[in-house]
């Protein structure tokens, strides 16, 4: 396979690194306790959800329609039915090798699909606070994107992450460095080289066969084709307090859409960009069962697609015979959404939460002869319940206020009602 | 038009930077190794690290000591502190396990894994009492290897004390002798002070406590715990527990004791339908404590008991 120029020194880093490792596990320290050299965890995560919609509004946000997945029923959350849903259910395993690599497997599931959502290795013993994943596994860009559901907060992903990214957040096979400073301001930076698959910002079709002798401009691009690199920092507040801020970026080399009309192909081939602040904070009131606790989160994140598009006919039209080429224009897509969200704990073991959302604060298209559409909008109220710490019972209430193509708004009202279930090994409180 | 040129140009030169700088700083020296930078997660194991240690440590306390252990998140402060540890102290037996597994994998620092001189866990240096949560209903939070509260106890303390000073010792042999004879005076004092307290108290105490965190008194207390506050462990008092808890032990006597975060409500119950009275007291020793922080820990538990 032949690398692509802006890999290879980056792959001769992580190589070097990788080779480095095991001259330093020759220092191992034999252990007295029957601590078992397998160690697998495995735990289980079971959740349904009960969806009801209550009024009907516009199916998806002005300007969002390309790139993103529509694999799923009538426009409503997710594919969500009205009724009863099993919703993201999760086998996880996690093993170690000596304390030299952590292997993490984390099966998704519904009732009609099974697939693998992640499955990489982690160092645990690099010198100098570096750290390499490698296997696909969910960007650390960004706060909720490396999060799996039932460490959310509300029952469904922020629109933010959903559209610019994709129906996984940014999920994607390849490697990570990160490095953590040796400060006291917790510090940390970090690079990925991604395979470059995700809907949203690095959506990939390879060539496509020629129609009439007419070649596609869809061309084969090898791999990697995404790069993204994050900063996260973390003050130490004292026992009360806590915080962390991050900013996250990445270039996509390759971000090519095929769309089928009546007798052309449409396609776009060009690159892509995005860039991003986080920011969390969280209170503990020290009080019993997470009473008097906040939680504070919000995200942004801009994405840019820059591309070249040109529409060839598969079918003799009006226009011309079959190969017959038009639509030729390059164009870009200047895109955002933001997202603020904060819970609080009324009660021992009650949680409520409020999300406010925009999704196309600048939503410019240049598309044809290039449009502004309007801003998306959704608000979302939860109640939690924790009848036992790995059990919670939660009740959401969405208002999507989108805006259709036309600038027309509609409001939609939703309801859902979640049960998620931990069994097994303990999952760990990640910040 | 195919592939812009320039577009990737830009990208190219940012990675090469990027992986410049990650071989960089692999080539950074480590930080100098002087004293002994120790991270606790407890303030009774940073008690016993301050005290064995002296001025050749620094001990850093990661869980504040008036919340409860088990609900911590992995904080970036926890990592930012355990990137630069020489030696990780935990408490272990699933104590920590909601937490800790994660500070110390984003903590990127070899010396702390687990099966490292430089991971003490002290569940492992001592026989544990049998936790509820082995014998009950499986409510989430199962303790295997035992009852992780052994920090109410300054006899198992003294034995993880000795077990400490060795593993000190290891990692800077220069002080092992002196490590050790601090961690037998620490010892030394423990013990006495437990059996001085002891002495102090009325025999034959039956106490009620929330949760199983205070178990360990019985061992070096003349106490008997007759009940808990929790129906199991984890899960809050319920109306129907406390009425039952009353009627059992209608007519007897005896003392309620509770952790200062738990909720009052259910000892208060005792207290009006028992005639008994209640104290909230403190688990661990302050965050910055050294030995005699821990000592007067176990004279306020003691005096919270009836004299003899």
């Amino acid at each position: 396979m032949p690398l692509t120029p802006f890999s290879r020194p980056v792959l001769a880093a992580l190589a070097s690194l990788t080779l480095a490792a095991p001259g330093a596990a020759a220092a191992q320290w034999t252990t007295s306790d029957d601590e078992s050299a397998w160690g697998m965890d495995v735990s289980l995560i079971l959740e349904g959800i009960y969806y009801n919609e209550l009024s009907h509004g516009n199916d998806s946000p002005a300007g969002f329609d390309d790139g993103h997945d529509h694999g799923h029923g009538n426009g409503d959350d997710h594919g969500l039915d009205d009724g009863f849903n099993l919703g993201h259910s999760e086998l996880g395993f996690q093993a170690r090798l000596g304390d030299l690599l952590d292997a993490t497997v984390i099966i998704e599931f519904d009732d009609q699909d099974i697939e693998v959502d992640e499955a990489y290795l982690t160092t645990r013993a690099l010198p100098g606070g570096l750290q390499l994943k490698a296997g696909k596994f969910l960007s650390d860009i960004g706060y909720i994107n490396n999060r799996h559901p039932h460490e959310w907060d509300f029952v469904n992903r922020p629109l933010v992450n959903e559209y610019l990214f994709g129906d996984h957040g940014l999920l994607e096979k390849g490697v990570q460095a990160t490095w953590l400073a040796p400060t006291a301001t917790y510090t940390q930076l970090g690079v990925e080289l991604l395979q470059g698959e995700t809907s949203g910002i690095a959506n990939y079709e390879g060539s496509q066969s020629s129609l009439n002798d007419q070649d596609r401009i869809l061309r084969d691009r090898s791999g990697p084709r995404l790069v993204t690199a994050f900063a996260k920092i973390g003050p130490d507040l004292g026992p009360d307090h806590a915080a962390q801020f991050g900013v996250s970026g990445g270039y996509a080399r390759s971000y090519q859409v095929t769309d089928e009309h009546s007798t052309r192909f449409e396609d776009w081939d060009g690159s892509a960009w995005f860039a991003g602040l986080d920011a969390v904070y969280k209170y503990s009131a020290g009080r019993a069962y997470g009473h008097g606790d906040w939680r504070l989160q919000g995200e942004y994140f801009y994405r840019e697609i820059d591309v070249d598009r040109r529409d060839v006919n598969f079918e003799a039209d009006g226009n011309g015979p079959v190969g017959f080429v038009r639509n030729e224009q390059s164009f870009k897509n200047q895109q955002d959404g933001i997202y603020v969200q904060g819970v609080y704990g009324f009660a021992p073991r009650w949680e409520a939460g409020l999300r406010a959302e925009a999704l196309g604060l600048s939503n410019d298209v240049g598309r044809g002869d290039g449009e502004s559409f309007g801003t998306s909008y959704r608000h979302t109220a939860q109640v939690t319940f924790r009848p036992v710490e790995p059990v919670f019972l939660r009740a959401q209430l969405s208002q999507n206020d989108f805006v259709d193509d036309h600038g027309d708004r509609d409001r939609g009202l939703e309801f859902l009602l979640q049960l998620n279930v931990a069994l097994g090994a303990h999952g760990a409180h990640r910040f | 038009m195919s592939y812009r040129k320039t577009r990737v140009r830009m990208p190219r030169a940012l990675a090469a930077l990027a992986s410049l700088v990650l071989l960089g700083l692999l080539l950074l020296p480590s930080q100098a190794a002087a004293g002994l930078n120790i991270v606790a997660t407890t303030s009774t194991l940073g008690a016993l690290a301050r005290e064995i240690g002296g001025d050749e440590t620094e001990v850093r306390v990661l869980a504040p000591p008036d919340r409860d252990a088990h609900d911590l998140d992995a904080r970036p402060s926890f990592m930012a502190a355990l990137r630069r540890a020489d030696m990780l102290l935990e408490i272990g037996a699933g104590l920590e396990e909601g937490w800790l597994p994660a500070a110390q994998r984003g903590a990127r620092n070899r010396a702390i894994n687990s099966g490292q001189p430089g991971h003490f866990r002290a569940a492992d240096m001592i026989e544990l009492r049998r936790s509820i949560t082995m014998d009950g209903p499986n409510m989430g939070h199962v303790h295997e290897e035992g009852n992780p509260h052994f920090n109410t106890d300054p006899l198992r303390l003294a034995d993880i004390a000795l077990a400490l000073a060795e593993r000190m010792g290891d990692l800077r042999p220069d002080h092992a002798a002196t490590f050790m004879e601090r961690a037998e005076r620490t010892a030394e004092r423990l013990r006495d002070h437990a059996k001085a307290l002891a002495a102090q108290v009325a025999p034959d105490q039956r106490i009620v406590v929330y949760h199983e965190d205070l178990d360990y008194l019985e061992e070096w207390l003349p106490v008997d715990i007759v009940g808990y506050l929790e129906p199991a462990p984890g899960i809050p008092p319920t109306a129907r527990h406390l009425r039952s808890l009353v009627s059992d032990l209608e007519g007897t006597e005896g003392t309620v004791l509770y952790a200062a975060f738990q909720p009052a409500r259910g000892a208060e119950f005792l207290e009006r339908n028992l005639g008994w009275t209640s104290h909230a007291v403190p688990l661990d020793p302050p965050a910055d404590s050294s030995l005699d922080g821990y000592l007067e820990l176990m004279t306020t538990w003691a005096e919270t008991l009836p004299r003899q």
